[in-house]
């Protein structure tokens, strides 16, 4: 990879401020005893606004990393060349192989394109945001759901991933649940999408229900799981050598690695979905 | 004995509760998804040994077929962390 000089003061500015508040938390936060660290893992920072309970940390990183996908968005789509360089290259590839999926999967030529348009979003937001709570140390922050902020500290956890809410990948799944019927009734029309719930005969009503509701459940816990399973992993890991330099980097791996392959499995199981509701 | 030490037994009771079913939730959980993932791995090792050209499509398959697998292990993490943390 190529830095330009910016980025590379950026980067070492990083690391110099990793390194330093590092060593701060290792002195101050670690003569915390285990069961005091780990008794707030469970809990989260909830705010009360108009009888709605809101997440702020899922909606602020939510924001923030729309806001990059906008970013690079803007700055890809202002020059287009050609003779592409090595970023569009590389974004022309990962849209041409989802494209190809798409195309394979999707019967009706007129529903690919939509398709291809919420497989990309749905996978784009999901990689970053997975990446992001996976393997950039950040900062953590332990509240109650009364809305009291209880400390904030720096560096001693990946980034509050918006991934590793439940509310965020289960509207996900039923958005996908939705447009997915919704896909159904335009391209077969509105009869034939009926008579679909009664397939083989009427007595299997029940189970296609069943079967239907089933679908955004585990598609929605299957990311669930993984991305906040592996974020309270990096939490304990890094209480266990002391908040310290290491704990991010070496678990950094086994999150890219999960977080891309969740991402990519969120996304094929969505245009699977689409897929079996057109055919 | 006392009030106190009878609370004191039940505490201690709810504890080894916690500590056990978080284990066992783990340990049975995590049998399945290493039988049905080492299943897979072999398969496509024979796949590959049959057809080396075919390489890259099968690895993505397999690593896809491997998340999918690897689901109820997670639901089993996710209750073993929820027993010991949250209840």
């Amino acid at each position: 990879m190529k830095f330009s000089k910016r980025e590379k003061i950026l980067l070492i500015l990083f690391i110099i401020a990793y390194v330093v508040v590092g060593i701060i938390n290792m002195k101050e936060l670690s003569k915390t005893p285990m069961s005091e660290a780990f008794k707030n893992l469970g809990r989260r920072w909830i705010v009360n606004i108009g009888g709605f309970r809101i997440n702020p940390m899922t909606v602020i990183m939510g924001l923030f990393i729309a806001l990059i996908l906008i970013v690079i968005a803007y700055k890809m789509g202002r020059n287009f060349k050609l003779i592409p360089d090595r970023k569009q290259s590389f974004f022309e590839y990962l849209m041409e192989f989802v494209y190809e999926i798409v195309e394979e999967a999707i019967p009706d030529p007129k529903l690919v394109r939509p398709t291809f348009v919420l497989a990309m979003t749905l996978f784009l937001f999901i990689s970053l945001s997975n990446l992001i709570g996976g393997a950039v140390p950040g900062i953590n922050v332990v509240g109650y759901e009364d809305g009291t902020i209880e400390k904030i500290t720096l560096f001693t956890d990946t980034w509050p991933a918006p991934t590793a809410d439940l509310n965020t990948d289960l509207t996900y799944a039923l958005m996908v649940l939705v447009i997915s019927h919704v896909f159904a009734i335009k391209s077969k029309g509105f009869k034939t999408w009926l008579k679909g719930w009664i397939d083989p005969s009427p007595i299997m009503l029940p189970l296609n229900i069943i079967g239907e509701l089933a679908k955004p459940i585990s598609h929605s816990l299957r990311l669930f799981g993984n991305i906040a399973g592996g974020a309270i992993l990096v939490y304990i890991l890094s209480y266990l050598v002391k908040y310290f330099f290491l704990p991010i980097v070496f678990w950094g791996f086994f999150g890219i690695f999960v977080g891309l392959i969740q991402a990519f499995v969120f996304t094929i199981l969505a245009i699977a979905y689409i897929s079996s509701q057109l055919s | 004995m006392g009030i106190e030490q009878i609370t004191e037994v039940g505490q201690g009771l709810a504890m080894l509760g916690k500590f056990l079913g978080a284990g066992l939730c783990m340990g049975l959980g995590a049998i399945g998804p290493g039988m049905g993932e080492g299943n897979i791995g072999a398969h496509a090792m024979d796949a590959m040994a049959r057809q080396p050209e075919m390489v890259g499509t099968i690895t993505t398959r397999m690593l896809l077929a491997d998340a999918v697998a690897e689901t109820t292990g997670i639901y089993s993490l996710l209750i073993a962390f929820m027993i010991l943390l949250t209840a």
